[in-house]
């Protein structure tokens, strides 16, 4: 009984993801009509200002493979934002500012994952407590005012250059790099397929889907600890509502990029590619002097005409 | 004739030693069922032990028992002679039970490789990595152990149900497995795929692997049986050698369970013209050339096995499923919507699970006996409470609902009132046609017989009813005459006077 691998033989076009192709649309389109997109200087404006979302969609995409979301991310990014002004004014320490950050991250992380896991709240229901609970702290520690004099340690981390590249898009590359080998190297990735696409048989396995759960929205606010730090650089300051709305782009990267909500199938290079096509949207909306609500529903409809695409594609 | 089935019992004399894993006096009862009674069973390396039985025989509760997902009240597990105890899942394992479940234990977007060792993944140089290639390598070295040449990294979302299945089995193999539980493996397989399972089991026979084999179909009961065990009602009724036997013997040693139900039949009952006809069905859904007719005034019966296509006969005759050849001519006119047309026509399909696709459970009794009818009820658009109220109660009286008050939520009443809400449901929207699918399944022995009476007094008073049961019992005792399904056609039809037990599961199993 000899028998090959099913696979259907597939257009070379259908190869390439359509991620791919949304994203070179979207270059082309700008590049003919944004003034100024395909410069040097922007396009590393892009790149840079990418990697925050690059840092929330990353771990986005474990939690949504888990069947999961979490909504608070934009929310727990202000408060972490928050944290690294406060505690680097205080201290003169950017990296004390960073631990403060990533404590506050990790905490929010680890309590979505109980909240989830433990006690069987839905994800949407319970990130969406927390973020209430992390924009409510955020105005309570800035009183509602911008924190600024902050030390020049911390805004130098978003100007600064290692071998030429910023030092944002370094992060953001060592990021990604981690997060590939996490989810198909290691044992932990492994399980997170399982956690979304057969929970029973993670279980049938001897391997706690609870403490797993718990890990995979702990990394989710380790990333938003981390992106703090660059937002309160970038803004140089600390701003109550720094973060607001940022947990939508990173949905968005994610569910362009191909990862579907269910069963477990996600895939993280379409995330980064569909980070990218996010913040060539805006950053193009941006150049072409449109106002910034067009980029709110211009990333919505990239969202939604994706999938279309997608569903178009997988049909044909 | 329930007594006395002991016919060709096998003296286990003739092997050597100790059985691989041998039950003795398995007992397990639930509240108010005893699911096992007094089970002994034994299995020897290489050997396939059939296990054969009616829905409700106890099969699946003997497989759980084994593998430690049920814990035995009484009885004793001994391994290769040794006293054992199987309290847990783990401890099946630790003896080398694995159970291939119907539905798969698999992760779709993780590949074979990965599947077969999940958990167990062989530790790479870097802490917390997996060794990539020895993980594909032994992978393909399991495949390949039982003949199943594929490249481990394929991911199993590409595969077929047969070829799952293999990585299911490779995955049991790499566990060390030696005693293999299937549950009618071949359910989901076609023909040619059912071949590369019985070939994989030859081999794993050869191997020394002892295999357990639940199976409804007669041919390869013969085909791959070494022995036969047939359960009844929770009871070992015999162990047979397929050489020894015939499928007419192992009918009659399934048959013939006792049945305690009081039921006032009613059968004189004069059949009125073709409310229904079903001419040449074909469905994408598995259904094949199905011709059947349903008369005013009388009860029919479509019985078979549970996977035999009866349930999407129903869903095609309500318009559900799309059907790719005949016609469905109720009343004289052809159905040709959905279930829409359908139900508007007077077509009633009350399905099995009346709790998740018949009823809303947190509303009132009242609310769920209006909701297929508002149209007809309130032509005008607009919710009269007070004539709602009226219909509800009415309906309540008629069928003799038992509940305090039509504001009664419908989760709250017991299964046999719950059924007649949906069955009131129908009722109210004028239906003449009720199809039921197992109209009894989860009710106690007096709902029951409440709804039988129910069905007969629909009938008597001018409507026409198809009923689908796993219950043979049951069929015989409602029904004044029945289609017997097999393999998605229609195998035979029997008259009232025809209709035992043993007849329908003569069709339902193998060419009478």
């Amino acid at each position: 009984m000899r028998e090959g691998a099913v696979t259907l033989p597939v257009h070379p076009l259908q190869r390439i993801p359509g991620v791919a192709i949304m994203l070179g649309l979207l270059v082309v389109v700008f590049g003919a009509f944004a003034p100024g997109f395909l410069s040097v200087a922007n396009v590393s404006n892009v790149l840079v200002q990418s990697t925050i979302l690059m840092l929330l969609a990353l771990p986005m995409t474990l939690i949504i493979m888990t069947e999961g979301l979490d909504l608070s991310m934009g929310a727990v990014l202000t408060l972490t934002s928050l944290a690294v002004a406060i505690v680097s004014l205080a201290t003169g320490s950017m990296l004390a500012g960073l631990a403060a950050a990533v404590m506050v991250g990790v905490a929010f992380g680890t309590i979505n994952g109980w909240l989830v896991s433990v006690i069987g709240i839905p994800p949407f229901v319970a990130t969406l407590g927390t973020l209430g609970m992390a924009q409510g702290l955020s105005l309570i520690v800035s009183d509602g005012q911008s924190v600024v004099g902050i030390p020049h340690s911390v805004r130098d981390i978003y100007s600064a250059t290692l071998l030429g590249i910023p030092v944002p898009v370094v992060v953001a590359l060592i990021t990604y790099l981690a997060f590939d080998s996490l989810l198909y190297r290691t044992r932990f990735g492994t399980y997170i397929f399982a956690l979304g696409g057969n929970r029973e048989a993670l279980i049938y396995a001897g391997k706690s889907p609870t403490k797993l759960l718990i890990a995979v929205y702990a990394i989710g606010g380790l990333m938003a600890g981390i992106a703090g730090l660059l937002m309160t650089a970038r803004m140089n300051s600390g701003h109550p509502t720094a973060g607001l709305g940022l947990e939508f782009d990173a949905i968005a990267a994610v569910a362009v990029g191909g990862t579907s909500f269910e069963r477990g199938n996600g895939w993280l290079p379409g995330t980064a590619l569909g980070v990218m096509a996010v913040g060539v949207l805006r950053n193009g909306i941006n150049l072409m002097a449109l106002p910034s609500s067009v980029q709110v529903a211009s990333v919505g409809a990239l969202v939604i005409f994706a999938l279309f695409f997608d569903g178009l594609r997988s049909r044909s | 004739m329930s007594t006395a089935v002991q016919i060709g019992d096998v003296a286990h004399g003739t092997r050597n030693g100790a059985p691989l894993l041998e039950l003795r006096g398995i007992s397990k009862e639930f509240p108010g069922v005893k699911a096992l009674d007094d089970v002994s069973f034994s299995i020897w390396p290489g050997e396939v032990h059939m296990l054969l039985g009616e829905n409700g025989a106890g099969k699946s509760s003997l497989m759980k028992v084994l593998c430690g997902a049920y814990r035995a009240d009484s009885g004793d597990f001994y391994y290769r002679g040794e006293k054992v105890a199987i309290r847990s899942t783990a401890d099946a394992q630790k003896l080398g039970i694995a159970v291939i479940f119907q539905e798969f234990s698999l992760v779709p977007y993780l590949d074979i490789a990965q599947n077969i060792f999940l958990g167990r993944e062989p530790a790479g140089r870097v802490p917390y990595t997996i060794d990539r290639r020895k993980i594909l390598g032994d992978a393909k070295r399991i495949l390949a152990s039982i003949g199943f040449d594929i490249d481990p990294s394929v991911t199993v979302q590409k595969l077929g149900v047969a070829h799952r299945q293999m990585v299911e089995i490779a995955k049991a193999i790499s566990q060390h497995a030696r005693i293999l539980v299937m549950d009618e493996p071949t359910a989901a397989l076609s023909d040619r795929e059912s071949e590369l399972l019985f070939a994989l089991i030859a081999r794993l026979k050869a191997d020394g692997v002892a295999i357990i084999y639940i199976s409804h179909r007669i041919p390869e009961v013969f085909a791959l049986g070494d022995r036969i065990t047939v359960l009844r009602d929770g009871r070992r009724i015999g162990e047979v050698r397929p050489d020894l036997t015939s499928p007419d013997e192992l009918v009659r040693m399934m048959v013939g369970r006792t049945v305690d139900m009081s039921y006032p039949q009613n059968f004189v009952k004069t059949p009125g013209k073709i409310v229904l006809e079903v001419k040449g069905l074909s469905t994408a859904t598995g259904v094949s050339d199905i011709d059947l007719c349903v008369r005013q005034n009388e009860i029919v019966g479509l019985c078979g096995l549970v996977g035999s296509g009866r349930t999407e006969v129903a869903r095609a005759i309500f318009g559900a499923d799309r059907k790719t050849a005949g016609e469905i001519i109720f009343d004289g006119k052809p159905i040709t919507g959905g279930p829409d047309h359908a139900a508007r026509l007077g077509l009633a399909l009350i399905p099995e699970s009346r709790q998740t696709e018949g009823l809303a459970l947190l509303r009132s009794v009242g609310d769920n006996l209006v909701v297929a009818s508002l149209r007809k009820l309130f032509p005008s658009g607009l919710f009269w409470a007070n004539r709602a109220r009226r219909v509800g109660e009415d309906l309540v009286q008629q069928l003799r609902i038992a509940t305090p008050s039509t504001k009664q939520a419908v989760g709250l009443l017991s299964g046999g009132n719950q059924q007649k809400v949906v069955i009131g449901k129908w009722l109210a929207t004028g239906a003449r046609l009720f199809i039921f699918d197992e109209p009894t399944r989860g009710i106690d022995v007096g709902g029951k017989s409440e709804i039988f009476t129910l069905m007969d007094r629909l009938v008597v008073e001018g409507a026409a009813a198809l009923m689908i049961s796993s219950e043979q019992t049951e069929i015989c005792l409602v029904c004044d005459r029945a289609y017997v399904m097999r393999e998605g056609r229609i195998a035979g039809h029997l008259s009232r006077a025809e209709l035992t037990e043993e007849n329908i599961l003569k069709l339902a199993m193998h060419d009478a």
